[in-house]
């Protein structure tokens, strides 16, 4: 029950109860203090007369008072209608709204107010550590800029011991990693602000799923695994093609990867009711089902064991599922253990 | 392969380590390097000598990058320009070339990969077309699109086609890992999958099958380089 409906009853109730009391007591004060002065005849009527009066009038005024005290909660709650809105509409991208005040000191334009100061006080530290996680990739990029050159310049350099060379291309190797990652950070942070602008034009995306899926068969034919790509719907959709190339090839590369030896990655494209659906199933040893809602999440690398065999750094599938989030789509993935892993994206037809 | 002429770049970078190190790598491979520390002696400089290309980090003290740049080309000075970046953004390079700059290197970038882009800059517009490529026995044909080693007809992917055009354009040169993904895939960043080494492995054994010389080489960390069998 609402709060309006709850205070409606009472009110009502309490008026009822008021209104009874207001009859005995009238009905004490003329009838039965009277009642010795009052011819036998009219002492029978009077009440009657009383009872009839006090439902004609009291009944429209109760209906009055019902109607009238729904409305007046309807107006009394309404900022606290606004506010609940409001915090429902807040997520992290969009912490600058705030809402209007009434500006009449109420108890209600108060409890806005702090509101309104908690969401700044959010925005600022998620602010803080966004720019935090920028200027620390923007910084880190310079020292590695440098540790790269001298690197290469002491491997081109005659007199360096031979023994030698192996170390520093292993390092040269890691330093390639380590700045794949602080580029990637960098790109989901300024995602996460809403700062990661696309650039939106007509993509043809069975030309995109067909393209990954010839990557996937390169990548998979060591290991024997085999691409089949069971439907590919001529589909154009709306969308920033470097992003969404990305996309896919990450989805099979991650399709690829954690799969087993001689295994299969079942590709489609499928126009359906309310857009195009892309899935990549791979079999493998699977997700279990308490880690399924954490795949998306950056640094996710599954179990122990499957971290031990794979190279990659965990932010392939926390940047794709952003790519499709900011083309207005869904991403979700389903895996029973010990066998197939399924990866739908949903994407919106363009117009 | 050396440069016929030695090329002149000037080299605009306040980070006094990286431009210490760009500088030595540049003369080690053969180019006379000038540097700046921003962007007024830069501005300075180049009104006093021509240079054959700058190598132009953004972010400078006091006048920025893409400033300096775009008053270069206010003042009709039009020596190619590759841009350094630390941000790496795909806006931030669609900028740079709007205001005027050749090309694009985020940071940290391979230094075989800023001599490539260099020399390519160097060689702008006097590239020559020829459509039959040849390093030692192995020839590939631009137009009718083969590739053959010793005579024996190579099959390749389209893809595959595209890495070993790339390859043999800059023989004896690393290409790296970037540049590949650039110029065979069409991807302005690195999407973070071992795909480039999964081609080039598959090109290698191609190419090298049955061959006791190899031409295809890993430079590990750096790239992939192609050159005569030793």
């Amino acid at each position: 029950m609402t709060i309006r409906t709850r205070l409606t009853f009472w009110y009502s109730g309490m008026l009822v109860a008021s209104l009874l009391l207001m009859s005995a007591v009238l009905y004490y004060e003329l009838v039965y203090e009277h009642r010795a002065e009052v011819p036998a005849q009219q002492r029978e009527q009077t009440p009657k007369q009383m009872a009839d009066i006090i439902f004609l009038y009291g009944a429209p005024t109760l209906i009055l008072l019902l109607v009238g005290g729904w409305f007046l909660m309807r107006r009394t709650l309404a900022p606290v209608t606004a506010l609940t809105d409001a915090a429902e509409r807040v997520h992290a991208e969009n912490l600058r709204h705030r809402l209007t005040r009434s500006g009449n000191q109420d108890e209600l334009d108060r409890l806005t107010g702090v509101f309104n100061d908690m969401l700044g006080r959010l925005d600022e530290s998620f602010r803080r550590i966004r720019s935090f996680t920028l200027h620390a990739s923007h910084e880190l990029k310079t020292p590695l800029t440098i540790l790269r050159g001298e690197m290469e310049t002491l491997l081109r350099d005659a007199k360096t011991h031979p023994d030698h060379h192996e170390a520093l291309e292993g390092m040269l190797d890691e330093m390639q990693r380590m700045a794949r990652i602080v580029d990637d950070l960098a790109l989901l942070t300024k995602a996460g602000a809403g700062q990661a602008p696309l650039v939106c034009e007509p993509v043809r995306l069975d030309e995109l799923v067909r393209e990954a899926c010839e990557d996937a068969r390169i990548l998979g034919e060591r290991q024997g695994i085999t691409i089949e790509l069971v439907a590919c719907d001529a589909v154009t959709v709306t969308g920033d093609r470097h992003r969404l190339r990305q996309l896919f090839l990450n989805l099979a590369d991650n399709a690829v990867k954690h799969n087993e030896p001689s295994g299969r990655v079942t590709v489609s494209l499928r126009r359906v009711a309310d857009g195009t659906q892309v899935e990549f199933e791979n079999t493998g040893s699977g997700i279990a089902p308490d880690q399924l809602p954490l795949v998306f999440d950056p640094f996710f690398r599954g179990t122990e064991a499957q971290r031990a065999k794979r190279d990659g750094c965990g932010l392939g599938l926390s940047i794709a599922q952003w790519i499709v989030h900011a083309h207005g789509g869904t991403v979700a993935v389903t895996s029973d253990t010990g066998n197939l892993t399924t990866i739908t994206v949903t994407l919106p037809l363009s117009d | 392969m050396t440069s016929i002429r030695c090329m002149r770049v000037l080299v605009v970078e306040d980070q006094k380590r990286t431009a210490s190190f760009i500088r030595k790598a540049l003369l080690a491979e053969g180019f006379a390097v000038d540097v700046a520390e921003d962007g007024e002696t830069a501005l300075e400089l180049t009104g006093a000598t021509t240079f054959d290309a700058i190598v132009l980090d953004i972010m400078l003290p006091g006048r920025d990058g893409l400033s300096v740049l775009r008053l270069l080309r206010e003042r009709r000075i039009s020596t190619p320009v590759l841009l350094l970046s630390a941000r790496g953004e795909t806006n931030e390079r669609v900028e740079g070339l709007n205001a005027g700059a050749d090309d694009y290197l985020p940071k940290p970038f391979v230094l075989e990969e800023l001599f490539a882009r260099l020399r390519a800059l160097g060689r702008r517009g006097g590239e020559q077309a020829s459509s039959v490529l040849r390093v030692a026995d192995l020839t590939l044909d631009t137009v009718s699109r083969t590739a053959r080693r010793s005579g024996r007809l190579i099959e390749l992917s389209a893809r595959e086609f595209r890495l070993l055009e790339l390859l043999m354009r800059t023989p004896g040169r690393v290409c790296s890992r970037m540049m590949i993904l650039e110029k065979v895939w069409d991807y302005g960043f690195d999407p973070g999958t071992n795909v480039v080494e999964v081609y080039v492995s598959r090109l290698r054994d191609k190419i090298d099958e049955g061959k006791a010389s190899k031409m295809l080489h890993t430079v590990r960390g750096v790239g992939y380089v192609l050159k005569e069998a030793q």
